[in-house]
This record gives C-alpha cells, structure tokens and sequence, in this order.
C-alpha cells in the first residue's frame, strides 16, 4: 500500500485520535508536542507499525521485530534514561514456539537493550516442556529466571505461592491497563489483591468457518433435499454443526476439489490443551447463565465432567466418528495443530474451533490457502441448557463461548525485589512487550497473540494496514463478542488445572477409539480420575481458590 | 579384590616395600577423610548449623574427585602390577557409583511419596499407597502389553539389519556409498522423525508415503486409523531409525570373522547358504546377542516417537512404558507416582534382561 | 574370488555360473538400492523440506524446479539464507550458539565414554575382578543396567543434585550426563572388540618387555581402532540428539540443538521448512562424521586383519 494512502486513511481516524490521548504511552513527548500533534504521529506511529512488513508481505522476520521494537521504544523513553540499567543482567524465560514468542521478544527487546543498556538471557521451552519444566523449577526452588512467559492458568502455582514480584504503580500507567478487554481486568492477573500481570494475550475459542461451503449452490440445493429444511447457512448451533457435519460427509470441497468435511475436532491430545476443544462442545450446554461454575461443583470440586451436558458434547463426537467419512482419515491421530494448520488452514474441512490466531493466520501466514474464503463467528450456542442446581435440563437457547487459556502475560519474579536497579528494569522490559503499540502489531501479524485492548478493535487501523474491512470485522468482532459475552465460560484458575485436562485427554482417547462403552462411562471415568487429582492437590485448597477465581 | 583366573597372565616379582603401602593407605585415607569433612561441614552449613560455607557443593565435588584421583594413584603404589590390573577398570565405576548413586537413593525416596507438584504441601510419604495405585492402573498395564509387540519386532529388526550387514560385506561396487546411505537414519534426531516422516510425509492428502500407497491400490490410506496398524506404523519408524545401528554392529562382526574358516568351508564345498548356517551364524552369535540384547534396551525406552506422533493413541494402542510415564509425570506433574512407575519398570528390565542373558549364554560360550 | 574359481570349472558350467552371477548381482543390487532408497527419501525430504513454501509442503510436492520453486524460506527464518546472512539476525545467534553446545557436549562426552569405557571393558576381557560379591559379569551388568534406567526416574534427583552442585546449565554437567548415558554402550561394544583380539599378541609383548598399560596403548589400541571409532560414532548420535535431559538441565549458557528443532511445533501448527532447515542443519556434522570416520572403520578393519 502507498504511503500517501496511508496518511489519508490515518488522518480519517477521529475515532483512534480521541482514544490516543488517553494512552500515557507517548507521556514524554506530550511535554513538547501541542496535542493534535501529538495524536495524530501517535496514529501515524501505528499505521507504520502496521506496514511491517505488510499484509501479503509472508511472514515477518528477525529485523521486522527488531523495526517493531524500535518503533514502539517512546513509552520506555518516557520513563527510563537512556543507559539506566547498565550492568544489569536480567533472565526472561518463554516459549520458543516456531520460532515465535520468544523469538519475537528477542527482537523487540533488542531495541530497548541497546537503549537501556541492560542484558537480557534468553531460556526457551518448547511449548511441550513449558508446563513440566515450570513446576519443577517451582518444586525444587530453581527459580533461575526474573521475568518469565505465562499464561494465566499457572497464576494459581506461581502467585498463590507468593513467587512473583507486585507490579509497580508506573507500569500501570505506561502500559494503560484501563485499556484492556473486560474479563483480562481483576481478578484475572491479580492475586489477593494485588496486581502482578503484564498481559501480551487474549485467548478465546471461535468459530471459523468455510463461507464457500455455504455460498455454493450445489451444496445448498443437496441441504434442501437432504437437510433439515433449515437454509443452508452456517451453523449457530451444535445441533445445526452436527446435521451439517453428516450432511458434508461424502461431498466435494468447492475450493480443493478433494472431499469435504464437516466439523474438525481433534480426536487426539496435545498435553492438555486438547480438552479445550471438548469444552468448546460442551459449555453452551454445560455453562448457565445463573451460575458461574461449570467444570466443578463450586462447594465440593465434585467434578461436572460427567454431567448429562459433557455426556451430550461427547456423545455429539463419537456420532460423527461413527458416521463414515465424517472426519478425514486418520482423524483419531488429529491433535488440534493438526486440525488447525495441516487440516483447516490447508483447504481441509469445513469447520473449525480455535484460538483467533487462525484468524490473522488465514490472512498473513505461508501456511494457509483458505484466507479469502474463511469466515467466522462466536462459538456455536445450543437449543438446551443443562442446570446443575435442579439437575434438569432447560429447553432455552444457550451460548457460552470458551475463553481458553485465559491468554500470555508476561511476570516478574520476586527474585528482582531486592535489588532496585534490577527491578525497575525488568518491569520496564515486560511493559515494553505489554505496550499499546506494540500488541496492535502482534495481533495483526503472525506472534501467536491474540488482541486483549480494546484498542485493538479500532478497524481502521486494520483496515489501513492492508486488511479487507469485512474480514477484519467478521474475524476481530468474533473475538470482541465472546470476550464481553455474558455468559462466557472462564477457566478456573486453580493449581494444577492442567493435570486435570491431561487425564481426560487421556480417558477421551479410550473413549473416542471404542474401549468404553458409552459416552457416560467415559465421562464417569474422567470424573473419577478428576477426583483423585483433586484429593492429591487437596481438596480443602482447591475448593477455596476455584470459588475465589469464580468471584464467589 | 583378587585376579584368580585372568586370561591375560602377567608375572609379578616386585616386591613392594611397607613403607609404600603405607604410604598409599595413608594417601586415600587422608583424601578420603577431607572429602567427607568438607561434605560433613557443607551439610551443616546447609542446615544452618555452622556459621559459614561454601555457596554450592562444588567444593565438595571437586574434593570427592581429589579422593577418587588418589584412589586410583594408590591402586598402584599399594599393589603394584595387581593395582595396575584394577586402574583399567576402577575410574569408570567410580565415574557411574558417584553419578547415579545419589539420583538413585533420592528417586527410590520419591517413589514412596506422594508428591503432586501443584501440592500446595509438597511432598507427603504414602507408603505402598503408589504400588496399589499402579495394581489398579489400566493405562500402565496395557502400556506394558504394548512394550511385549515392541519388543518382539526387535527380532525383525534383526532379520533386516543381518540381511544388509551381509550384503554389504559382499563383494560390491560403492561400497563407500551404501554403509553410509544406511547409516544415515541413525543421524536423524527422533524429534525430526516423528514430524518430518510421521507427519508431513504420512499426511493423508498429500504426504509421498500417502501418494504412494494410493498407487499401490489403497484408497483411503490411513496410518493410525486403526490400533494394529498404528502400533505398526510407530514400530516401522522406530526400526527405520535403529536397523542401522545393529547393522554396523552386525557388519564389525561380520569383518572380524576369520577370514580363514570360511575360505575352508567353501573349499569344502559348502553352498553359500550351508557356509552361512553353519559357519557364519554361529560365529556371529555373540555379536548378535549383544546388538539385539542393546537394541531390546532402546526399544524399552522407546518414547519420542510416540509422544510426538500419537501421544499413545488411539486408546493407547501405541503408548509405551516410558510414554506413558512421562505423561503422568510431566504434563501430570505426578511425581512421586511416576517415579514408582519408573522404578517398578527398571525392575521388571533388570529381571526381563537378566532372563535374556541367560537364555543366551545357554548357547554361547562368552569368555567372562 | 571369481577368476581364480574359474580356472577350475569347464565352459558349459562357467556359462551357468556367470548367468546364477548375474542374477545374484542383480538381486543384491536390487536390496541394496531399494533400502538405500527408503533410508535415503526421508532425509531428501527432510533437506528440500527446507526449501518450500508451506503450500509446497502441503501439497507433498517433491522435486525442485519441477513441481515447486526451491526458496530460502527456511534457512532465512534462521538467518542463514542468502539473503540474510550478513544481517543481525537474533535466531541465528541462538542457532549458533546452540550448535556450538550441542558439538562440545556431543564430542566430549563420546570422547570420554569411549576413552573411560574402552578402559573398563579391556580390563573386564583380560583380568578377573572381585569387589566382594561382584565378578566380572555381575560388574558388566551393573554398567549395562545404567542404560536400562528410564530417563525420568533421573530427572528430578538430576536437578536436585546438579542444582546443589552449581552444574545446572552448565555444558560439564551435560558432558557427565551424556558419558554415562552413552558408558554402557561403549563397554558392551568395546568388550566383544577386545574378546576377539587373541590374548598371544599381549603376552608376545610382556614378553618384549612391556607394561600391561604399555602393551594395551601399542598393540591392542591400535587393533581394536575401528571398535572404538564405531562406539566413538553411535555415542555421538545419540549425545547429538539427547532431548530430555538437555530440555530438563539447560536453560540460557548450555542450550542444546534437539530443543530448538522441538521448538518448531506448538500452538501455532508447526513450521516445516524452519523445522526441515533446523533438522538437516543439526544432521549435517553426522553425516560429515559417517562419511569421514567411514574412512577409518576400513583403515582398522585392514589393521584387524593382521591377527
């Protein structure tokens, strides 16, 4: 895109000029600079960021990020001289994720070292190790690192055990924390009160969908003959995914040519992260609207995993495993990187659940062939909804969209507390990467994060930087309503939580190859291994801070 | 320590005088002494006993390796020639005595706990409440089962890799070329295995392996599709991986046989076949046994491939032992279980491998 | 071996016998290629891997120029490519870095091993040993059983102890690591190595006048070369790509390769040309390795013949 489209585009933003002058992020220029100056090189600023290296440009390398990181260097400026930290040596620990998160930081920090004059250690994990390797740093008292990765499932192991340094007050105020999306505000990030989270991340599970599939006019007429009589539309519903899956099974894919499929779940586990996806499946029947809880008994941790609403969202899978070509082959083997990149993003399938990176994935990434025909929308609802206090279930539409994962913050240690000089640099290194500048670009390029500020749904901005209105609006707005829904289902926050989906991993894997006999009893044994985990833990424990995380 | 019945027999007429032997005794005992009041003091100073001490334990290491220098150094001062006999062999038991025995004691104690590490209370010791948890663990048991298929393809494995140890012991052109083309897979680390091979090309729409059984006349490929073939499918990757490796054990033995024996057997007129079974087989029997006894080993550890390409699925169709525990201890982060799982596992090993050798020294005679 | 046969046989059976010749070569060259062939097409694959787009990938394309254009997408996400190479690049830095890592531990420790084991195993095929209850097929149990032990019974005592003694992330604990992992091997290798060397060589040179350690450094060693060449290489295999305990032990100074290359799947599917580039590079010093010592292995089989 030319630059003096750009700057005309910019200059239309009335909407991000008013909200920028809100940001505290450019504090210290604001001294020299009138304000309608200042707001419109703000925005001038984002524009810029948002052109490296542009949309369609593939994906952006080393010295991207580093152009990124230089960009966004004001707010640090604004608060640190220059050279402050010399000397100090400060270890960040992260994911190495395709050569994402931590590669990314890496490159945006690169900046802020040469103009702080701090050194920063790098410890990558494979996402794999991530979990493993934390716990036993906690265990065994190896905290080698001051400012680590994490996502917000662990505040439970790491701030519950008093590991991690409170944010200071001018953090709070570079990185604009008011700015963020409601349910990443207290208590998410907090513990007793007190702040600890920088968040870089949003997480919550969406709808995509293959908007050829339903513009196509073979596929509508063979629904009328063969469907339910319903319009061939996506569907807002489990029950409307499931008749559409069986329906699909067997047909051609418009865009490959090759066989088309319904639904993609993944049948197989990704050390933990795979039960999400039943989640997905089972919180529009599962979540009430009246109750907050829906993964455990709030008095007793008594776990709903086998309640009919699990046993319905399980036995939704295991009909379409039964139902022949429902699913591509080998779709047992399926974990949900597969369903995502190998399968949905490479013309494979017609519907999908996933984190909204998909969604600039189908855009800006090489892997993807679907960007032009992808559509998207909150998690499907259902037409029922199961009450756990009158354990009935109630004939009333329901929707509960999964905000999974919680999302990536970035943390200080307390290791850092002691020494002055070391903390006020490894807080200014985590607002950096917290930046308001900076998390617009991360979520329009591949990084693997998601937007969490409401400034991040400015459209303009998107739509200047090269991205189709309608597109950003249908994949941005997806994520903009499950995180003010209502009814969202939120994740415990509890020590240990993913030992728990590790288990049903496993026991779903039994289930879904044919070794139990029901959905019920898969769900039943779940619930028992759950329970075992639970009393391990400790019961007493994980009944007080599962309430605290649901606010009761 | 005595040297009764060596095959290697030296004559010793040194004479070595009371003066040296103390000398040596006094020399491991002096070092010795100073290691364990170094560890002794460092101990107390971890248990805040004492006022001051080392940051780490690393003087202690480095006076624990002074002590085992010395040790060494007095095997031949106090012994002489006989001392020199035991040097061959003394630093590599020192090197593993010291390296595993406190890992070993620590994890034996972890076993017997029970130790979640999300605990809020950390460690707690249960007893044999770990040993009746794993009774009653179906996951573990039908791992097991697992690990008795594995293992039998050993002797597959071992049928291949003998095949092409022959051949390449042929009398062939580029010979250069072939023993490191098949050597080559060994290379691989089983990370890029598992997704370079399991998942990019057994992908079901485009992966070659795919393409190339839709040429053969198999519609719907489908690698994991069912247990049997899935279990399969890890166990030709796993042996893509290792045949190299028994092969060129197989091939070193095959060139060390004297040349001599089978020149005569063929002057006697033996096809190559009879000259193979009753001349080559036999002698290569004791290589055989140690390459797929070795091979058995790695094969009971087998674990990165599965983990990567199936996470035991489906229905733990493929899972093995140690993929199994590591699940439960590190995306569980079940520890003190897991342990016990590994250690009971480590038994079952020793008792199975024990049975092996001697099932195999029945008909081999290995000098001891 | 043919022609001096021939001299022996009339014409009408040479003519069978060269046509049973032919056939035999040609099925021997028939395995031979055909199993080059299946060891070889995955690491093609692996290597133009690297050289694809993800569409490429995809679409299982193979040959290049012919159904895809090779790019350098892979080896510039690692700051290799052309292109990128005298860029700063942040990811080759790490890349280096833990190549550098991954040769130190990889090599020391093989060295080590083969040095400590070769050592352990001559003595075991020559002497007779006595630690009170223990001989010597008791003792080469107890090395063996070293390497039955799974990983992750090791795994936490590992941190506790290497944390207590300042050797977290350091490249010796590795090295101390590796060399026992891979001891055992070495021993069991080495031990047939030394049974099959006849014991006259070394009486022969007590005789002359030699030490036990004098006769084992000159006439045994250079025998029984290829033996260790061999451990020597399957120790470095299995070192170079050692995963759990490098992802377990390391964190910033003894990063090793195996980790980055794992690094290349996770939430965001996976980069198989990152992860291709990342694979061939860490393959690269085996196979010059294979190809180099292979040179050797013949070198000491032609020295095993003197016996």
């Amino acid at each position: 895109m030319k630059v003096e489209l750009y700057n005309r585009i910019c200059a239309a933003q009335k909407l991000s000029r008013r909200r920028m002058l809100q940001g505290s992020a450019a504090l210290g220029a604001a001294l020299a600079m009138p304000k309608v100056a200042l707001a419109d090189s703000h925005a001038k600023l984002r524009a810029e960021i948002l052109k490296i290296p542009g949309v369609g440009a593939g994906s952006p390398t080393d010295a991207d990020w580093q152009k990124v990181g230089e960009m966004v260097l004001g707010a640090t400026k604004a608060n640190v001289a220059e050279g402050e930290f010399k000397g100090v040596e400060l270890t960040f620990m992260g994911l190495n994720n395709q050569n994402l998160h931590n590669f990314l930081f890496r490159g945006f920090l690169k900046p802020w070292e040469a103009y702080t004059g701090a050194k920063i250690n790098w410890i990558d994990l494979a996402q794999a190790d991530y979990n493993a390797r934390l716990q036993q740093s906690i265990a065994t008292g190896t905290v080698d690192f001051d400012i680590i990765e994490m996502g917000a499932p662990f505040e439970g192991d790491v701030l519950g055990k008093g590991l991690a340094s409170e944010m200071p007050g001018w953090v709070r105020d570079q990185i604009d924390m008011n700015d963020y999306v409601d349910y990443l505000k207290a208590p998410v990030g907090t513990w007793d009160g007190k702040t600890y989270r920088v968040s870089i991340d949003g997480d919550c599970h969406t709808f995509s969908y293959r908007k050829d599939y339903y513009d196509n006019a073979d596929m509508a007429s063979a629904w009328a003959t063969e469907g339910d009589g319903s319009a061939w539309a996506p569907p807002k519903t489990w029950e409307m995914v499931q008749k559409h899956s069986k329906f699909l099974a067997g047909k051609t894919d418009p865009l490959t040519g090759l066989e088309a499929y319904g639904f993609l779940d993944p049948l197989k586990g990704w050390g933990g992260f795979g039960f999400y996806f039943l989640e997905d499946r089972a919180t529009p029947y599962a979540k009430h609207p009246g109750d907050p809880a829906w993964l455990f008994d709030p008095d007793t941790m008594k776990p709903r995993v086998n309640n009919p609403a699990f046993v319905q969202a399980i036995q939704d899978v295991m009909d379409l495993i039964a139902t022949p070509n429902a699913y591509p082959a080998d779709q047992i083997n399926a974990d949900p990187g597969t369903t995502a990149f190998q399968q949905f993003l490479a013309g494979t399938g017609g519907m999908l659940d996933w984190w909204g990176d998909v969604g600039s994935s189908a855009r800006t990434s090489d892997t993807s062939v679907v960007g032009d025909v992808v559509g998207f929308d909150i998690n499907p609802g259902s037409e029922k909804v199961w009450n756990s206090q009158t354990s009935s279930w109630e004939n009333t539409p329901n929707q509960s969209p999964n905000m999974a994962y919680l999302g990536w913050g970035i943390y200080v240690m307390a290791t850092v507390d002691s020494d002055t000089k070391k903390h006020k640099a490894a807080w200014s290194a985590a607002a950096h990467l917290g930046g308001k500048d900076i998390a617009l670009w991360m979520s329009a390029y591949p990084s693997g994060f998601q937007p969490y500020r409401n400034s991040q749904f400015n459209y303009d901005e998107w739509e200047a930087a090269g991205y189709d209105r309608a597109y950003i609006e249908d994949y941005l707005g997806s994520n903009l309503e499950s995180y003010n829904h209502p009814n969202a289902a939120i994740e415990p926050r509890i020590p240990g939580i993913f030992q728990y989906y590790s288990v049903a991993e496993d026991e779903l894997a039994k289930g879904y190859a044919g070794q139990y006999k029901s959905a019920q009893e898969t769900a039943d044994a779940i619930a028992a291994a759950w329970e075992k985990i639970t009393d391990q833990i400790g019961r007493e424990s994980q009944i007080k801070l599962y309430k605290a995380s649901l606010g009761i | 320590m005595t040297t009764e019945g060596d095959l290697l027999h030296t004559v010793t007429s040194e004479r070595i005088s009371a003066l040296r032997r103390r000398a040596g005794r006094s020399l491991v005992w002096v070092t010795g002494l100073g290691f364990l009041a170094i560890a002794l003091w460092q101990g107390l100073y971890s248990f805040q006993k004492v006022g001051w001490g080392f940051d780490t334990w690393r003087p202690v290491l480095f006076a624990y390796l002074v002590w085992a220098t010395a040790l060494c150094a007095a095997q031949v001062i106090v012994r002489g020639e006989a001392g020199k006999r035991t040097l061959f062999i003394l630093p590599a038991v020192l090197f593993v005595v010291s390296l595993v025995v406190f890992p070993l004691l620590f994890g034996l104690y972890i076993s017997f706990t029970d130790w979640n590490l999300a605990s809020q209370d950390g460690m707690k010791p249960n007893g044999l409440d770990n040993l009746r948890q794993m009774w009653n663990d179906t996951f573990f048991w039908n791992a097991l089962k697992n690990m008795i298929y594995y293992v039998l393809a050993v002797l597959v494995e071992y049928a291949i890799a003998f095949g092409l140890a022959v051949l390449l012991n042929a009398q062939i052109r580029g010979r250069k070329f072939f023993r490191v083309a098949f050597l080559l897979p060994l290379m691989l680390s089983p990370v890029a295995v598992s997704w370079m091979i399991g998942k990019s090309m057994m992908e079901i729409r485009f992966g070659p392996l795919a393409r190339l059984a839709r040429e053969l006349g198999w519609d719907r490929p489908s690698f994991f599709g069912t247990p049997e073939m899935a279990r399969f499918t890890i166990m030709a990757m796993d042996a893509w991986t290792f045949i190299p490796f028994m092969m060129i054990m197989l091939l070193a033995g095959l060139q060390a046989l004297p040349k001599e024996v089978i020149e005569a057997s063929k002057v006697d007129g033996a096809t190559p076949w009879q000259s193979f079974r009753e001349v080559i087989f036999p002698l290569m029997l004791p290589v055989s046994v140690t390459a797929i006894v070795i091979r058995i080993i790695f094969k009971l550890k087998l674990a990165d491939i599965i983990i990567n390409v199936t996470s035991g699925g489906p229905g733990g169709a493929t899972d093995s032992v140690t993929s199994f525990i590591f699940r439960e201890y590190r995306d569980r982060s079940n520890v003190g279980y897991g342990t016990l799982l590994a250690m009971v596992y480590l038994v079952l090993i020793v008792i199975f491998i024990t049975l092996l050798l001697k099932f195999a020294s029945r008909f081999l005679e290995r000098p001891q | 071996m043919t022609d001096t046969a021939r001299i022996f046989r009339d014409s009408a059976a040479d003519r069978a016998h060269r046509a049973k010749w032919w056939t035999s070569r040609i099925a021997i060259y028939g395995v031979l290629i055909l199993w080059a062939f299946i060891c070889l097409f995955p690491i093609y694959w692996t290597v133009t891997t690297s050289f694809k787009l993800a569409p490429d990938v995809m679409k299982g394309n193979m040959v290049p120029w012919w159904d895809y254009t090779p790019r350098w997408k892979g080896w510039q996400s690692l700051g290799l490519s052309p292109d990128a190479i005298f860029q700063t690049s942040t990811v080759r830095e790490e890349f280096l870095k833990r190549f550098l890592n991954s040769l130190v531990t990889s090599v020391t420790s093989s060295g080590l091993a083969v040095a400590l084991g070769s050592l352990a195993a001559y003595g075991l095929s020559r002497f007779s040993y006595r630690f009170g209850f223990m001989k010597n097929s008791d003792i080469s149990f107890f090395f063996l059983s070293q390497m039955i032990l799974p990983p992750v019974v090791l795994a936490l005592p590992f941190l506790v102890l290497y944390k207590s003694l300042a050797l977290l992330d350091t490249r010796v604990g590795l090295i101390l690591l590796y060399t026992l992992m891979v001891l055992p091997i070495v021993i069991w290798i080495m031990r047939d190595q030394f049974a099959g060397i006849p014991v006259e060589l070394e009486e022969a040179a007590l005789v002359d006048g030699l030490g036990i350690w004098g006769a084992f450094f000159q006439i045994v060693l250079p025998i029984a070369l290829p033996g260790m060449v061999a451990a020597f290489i399957l120790s470095l295999v299995l070192t170079w790509n050692e995963y759990f305990f490098a992802a377990l032990l390391t964190s910033t100074d003894a990063k090793t390769l195996p980790v980055m290359v794992a690094s290349q799947t996770g939430s965001q599917g996976i980069n198989w040309w990152s992860m291709a580039a990342l694979s061939s590079a860490a393959i690269l010093p085996l196979v010059l390795v294979a190809v180099f010592l292979e040179k050797y292995i013949i070198k000491g089989m032609a020295a095993g013949a003197v016996k």
